[in-house]
């Protein structure tokens, strides 16, 4: 048999698939859709490296350079100051600018420098400040808006972003001073951990679209079988006929190639427009790394031709029909356990033999290995069919014609439902690594949000403008309460003694009674009281005589440094510093974890016993309780401070934080599974109403005799449920089981072995909807019209 | 044979889309009788066999079965006609492939409430009048066109109806199965006292017919009963 036999047959079935009518051509059409959307996901996840790769060269290229010192300003450099403020839950990044000379540095993505309190924005910004949604942040900003970011100064389109030109920043409160743009940002190794976690969701949410893709090629299989028939009559021989189904299939893969092509062409401009798993990339980046690509549009078509040669095997085509072997062949089961077996031998050597600070693994192994196991799994599911409906027996009259149909076809429904095993089976396998896993990567912060939500710290000129400050967080609309101290130091006083370099100090907060509380535990406190605040060694902190050797009832301390560095300034060295007698009736008291997690040390003060106006270059520190009835409370307290000062630090408490790279990877895996789950559905579907289609006849004849629809409604279900249940079994046993070698491979134990019920469910209501949504076109063809030959 | 119509339509009017079946057909049928509809391709035999049978409903005119208006019957209780008092037999497609004979043939029973057993029973002696009980445990993949037709009779004859719609019953076989079958119909119909409406085109098959109607350009051109 030559090469041009082969390419003339295939084309001759390229032709029937396109030319063969409006049946023809609608099947056709679906497989090219079911193609399409696998080759779309395919070529969208072989892009994702590189649209991840993009955002860091992006956050890059925009940082400022920092690899050189710049001691002194020059004619193009400039102070610089990174500021995050969240905004209804969204993070709005800027960067505020000041020139030191006359040719400051562009900021990338500007066309000029902003004139002095003009900032530039990305496009999202503008659109959101543009917007009635935008009020409260534009308060917030109060920079005119002079231009837009374009895309070298962003990671995304959807980025919020600003860079504004402010005359406040000086050396005492910036991030630094640069010249230039654009430097190499270390990358944070992933551990070992996620590594794994990314590798097997990604051999889970992939394997689904292979299968759904061999599910599509076989659309229609029963009225191409009709076909081939009449070609046999006309005399093509069986070999011929084969092939030319091949080239059928082949049609459908190559315009479902177009298909995905096209439609990730549409995605691909649409991706600055949706936002998953907190990324959102410039069409630019979405570029599927080139192997990967390549493999996929010579993959599929090829698959395509293998799987129908495969399909065809136990189907006998002679000229006058179509003969399924009377007795199908038995499926054997060895080879299937065998690629099972397979899989978990690779993963066998790795168990117990990953830390997690590993940062390196061998993820060749580990893929192919959790592959095997998957791909052994989905072969094992059309054996367990078949060998559990050859065990049913006929019921109801609804039950009796599912199980009959299933028994002669056992293989068509549990290709469509082998989707479902691979994406149940690596859902469950995760769900048990994320249990296990998540106490590693969730730290709880000490911070106690039932006491209050947003901690903000600012300088303040003096004591008196510190407490005015407190005084208008107090104020804000949508505060409950505020913890409020104005902080400073005390040192101790005189010379140094041998072997100091700098006088020994202690921190000292001035609050109410009420507020100090909030520090430490008070036996009782009335104005003019003060107190030493010890930690005994809490949390890291310095030991108490660190704090003794300064601060004791009775001992004298002074306002400021006694012995201030060359370097500081003029003001803070301008004589002695003003003295302070601690009272002797000063108490220790023990300290607590303020509302933000920490322990605090040195001296608690009530405004009678100290006036603020004496401590040197104070802060003020506000802890705000919000007032859950006020909508935006949060927003209103972040738009006073940033008034009060925008370099001010505004930290929203929250009792734990979880791994960012944690998150993400979990954030992913879940859009994934839902992508992939909804794929399988669609799959199930496609696969429903076709065979439905191909009944069409059948359905009619069955309506004619009286056959009620729910009868036919409820063997569909059946039809459905029966591998449908199986399957999941199958990946509940399945699941359970690679999740227990995952996490033996981590030394970790399994937490929780019920986590397979979720995922259960979600195969249910799967097997519900694919039912329900099939009842119209069951109805539909449940008509007569299904009986007229003319 | 009574004389008294036991199936009667009036004025029947049916179009599908812009195409008309039916122009004002009018049919009657005597309980017993075999009455043969003939007439060519797309005349509107089929469609009249459908409304008869309360399959489709027409856009005008009446049938009466039994006394009973058929077209002022809901979807469901035209269902449970077709199932209690109506057979049908047509050319093609009609068997559950995925079943096997006996099931098939037991289907009709089972769809009416009665037990598997006794419906496969009742199932067997069925293919046994119509000489194809070796076909029992096969599949209708497995056996000949005619067998298969004999498998649809069976059935169509199972819940002993009052009447049988076969439509082109013969239309996929040779000459010779097509006659073992007719006869075959036609006599256990005999045997049962059902009525048969049988359309075809073949002068031979309709020659088992008492009676025979041609149908042309939708309209019933010479019947006996025509009011």
């Amino acid at each position: 048999m030559t090469l041009r036999t082969w390419v003339r047959d295939l084309a001759l079935g390229a032709r029937f698939a396109v030319t063969g009518g409006r049946t023809g051509r609608l099947r056709t059409l679906l497989t090219a859709t079911g193609v399409g959307l696998g080759v779309t996901l395919l070529l969208l996840a072989a892009a994702l490296p590189n649209m991840l790769f993009q955002r860091e060269v992006r956050e890059s290229l925009r940082a400022v350079d920092g690899s050189e010192s710049i001691d002194s300003p020059r004619p193009d450099s400039f102070l610089h100051l990174g500021r995050a403020t969240d905004y209804r839950g969204d993070v709005v990044s800027g960067l505020l600018l000041r020139p030191e000379g006359d040719r400051p540095t562009v900021p990338p993505g500007a066309k000029a420098f902003p004139a002095r309190g003009e900032m530039l924005v990305s496009p999202a910004l503008r659109e959101l400040l543009d917007s009635p949604d935008g009020d409260l942040l534009a308060k917030r900003l109060p920079y005119k808006v002079a231009g837009t970011i374009g895309e070298a100064g962003l990671i995304g389109p959807a980025e919020l972003r600003y860079v504004a030109h402010v005359g406040f920043l000086t050396t005492d409160n910036f991030d630094g001073r640069g010249v230039r743009y654009g430097w190499s940002v270390p990358e944070e190794p992933m551990n070992a951990f996620l590594i794994l976690l990314v590798l097997v969701a990604s051999v889970v949410l992939l394997v689904p679209v292979l299968v759904f893709i061999a599910t599509a090629v076989r659309f229609g299989g029963e009225q191409r079988d009709r076909r081939l028939a009449a070609l046999r009559l006309v005399g093509a021989d069986t070999a011929m006929t084969r092939r030319i189904a091949a080239g059928e299939s082949l049609a459908g893969a190559l315009l479902g190639l177009l298909v995905g092509l096209g439609l990730f062409a549409v995605a691909r401009e649409f991706a600055g427009t949706f936002t998953i798993w907190d990324v959102n990339a410039y069409p630019s980046d979405v570029v599927p790394m080139p192997a990967l690509a390549v493999l996929v549009l010579v993959t599929v078509p090829v698959a395509s031709v293998v799987v129908s040669l495969f399909a065809l095997r136990g189907v006998v085509i002679e000229p006058l029909g179509v003969v399924r072997t009377s007795t199908p062949r038995r499926r054997r089961v060895w080879w299937r356990l065998l690629l099972t077996a397979a899989g978990v031998a690779l993963l066998a050597p790795v168990i117990g033999g990953i830390e997690l600070s590993q940062t390196g693994i061998d993820s060749t192994q580990i893929g192919v290995g959790v592959a095997l196991a998957l791909v052994g799994l989905t072969t094992l599911l059309p054996w367990l069919v078949e060998a559990v409906v050859k065990r049913l027996h006929a019921g109801p009259v609804a039950w009796q014609l599912a199980v009959r149909r299933l028994q002669l076809s056992s293989g068509t429904a549990a290709r469509a439902v082998s989707g479902i095993v691979v994406a149940a089976t690596g859902a469950i396998a995760l769900q048990m690594l994320f249990q296990a896993m998540e106490s590693d990567f969730t730290q709880g912060t000490g911070a106690d949000s039932s006491r209050a939500q947003i901690a903000i710290g600012t300088h303040a000129k003096d004591g008196d403008e510190a407490r005015a400050m407190i005084g208008r967080f107090e104020r804000t609309e949508g505060v409950g309460d505020v913890i409020g101290v104005v902080s400073s130091s005390v040192w101790r006083p005189g010379p140094l003694k041998k072997g100091e370099e700098f006088a020994p100090m202690a921190p000292i907060r001035v609050g109410d009674c009420a507020s100090l509380a909030e520090f430490a535990t008070l036996p009782s406190c009335r104005e003019g009281d003060v107190f030493v605040l010890l930690t005994h060694g809490a949390q890291g902190a310095p030991p108490d005589s660190w704090v003794t050797r300064t601060a004791r009832p009775g001992v004298t301390v002074a306002l400021g440094d006694p012995h201030p560095h060359p370097d500081a300034p003029e003001s803070r060295r301008k004589g002695p510093p003003p003295e302070w007698r601690i009272p002797a009736g000063a108490r220790f008291v023990d300290s607590r974890p303020d509302p933000t997690g920490m322990y605090e040390y040195g001296v608690l003060a009530t405004p009678s016993a100290i006036g603020a106006a004496r401590l040197d270059t104070p802060d003020a520190t506000a802890m705000v309780r919000l007032d859950p009835a006020v909508p935006d409370a949060a927003e209103h307290v972040r738009n006073t401070a940033a008034d009060i000062d925008p370099t001010a630090w505004v930290r929203t408490l929250e009792d734990t934080q979880q791994d960012a790279q944690f998150s993400s990877v979990r954030t992913g895996i879940l859009v994934g599974s839902t992508l992939t789950m909804l794929l399988v559905a669609a799959s199930l579907l496609v696969t429903t109403l076709e065979q439905l289609r191909d009944r069409k006849r059948l359905l009619s004849s069955l309506v004619a005799f009286g056959t009620r629809r729910s009868t036919l409604s409820w063997s569909v279900l059946w039809q459905t449920a029966v591998p449908m249940l199986l399957g999941l079994g199958l990946a509940v046993l399945g699941g359970l089981g690679l999740g227990f070698v995952l996490l033996s491979m981590t030394a970790q134990r399994v937490r929780d072995w019920w986590v397979f019920l979720p995922v259960t469910g979600i195969g249910l209501a799967l097997i519900a909807a694919v039912t329900l949504l099939s009842m119209p076109l069951l109805w539909r063809l449940m008509r007569a019209d299904g009986l007229r030959t003319e | 044979m009574s004389h008294a119509p036991l199936l009667k339509a009036t004025g029947l009017d049916k179009a599908y889309g812009p195409t008309p079946a039916l122009a004002g057909a009018s049919f009657a049928l005597r309980a017993g009788e075999v009455v043969a509809v003939m007439g060519p391709s797309g005349s509107g035999k089929s469609t009249l066999l459908h409304c008869l049978a309360g399959i489709v409903r027409p856009d005008a005119g009446t049938i009466t079965y039994d006394g009973r208006e058929l077209t002022a019957l809901s979807d469901t209780a035209r269902s449970s006609l077709r199932r209690t008092d109506f057979g049908f037999v047509f050319q093609f497609g009609q068997l559950v492939p995925e079943l096997t004979c006996v099931e098939n043939v037991a289907l009709p029973l089972r769809l009416n409430g009665e037990k598997r057993k006794a419906a496969e029973a009742r199932a067997v002696e069925w293919l046994a009048r119509l000489e194809v009980d070796d076909t029992a445990a096969k599949r209708p993949g497995e056996i000949s066109g005619g067998q298969g037709q004999r498998v649809a009779v069976a059935r169509a004859l199972v819940t002993a109806p009052r009447v049988i719609f076969a439509d082109e019953p013969t239309g996929a076989l040779d000459s010779l199965n097509g006659e073992r079958v007719m006869r075959l119909l036609t006599d256990a119909s005999r045997d049962t006292g059902a009525a048969v409406v049988l359309v075809t085109h073949e002068a031979r098959v309709a020659a088992y017919s008492d009676r025979e109607i041609v149908v042309r350009d939708g309209a019933v051109r010479d019947a006996e009963w025509v009011a």
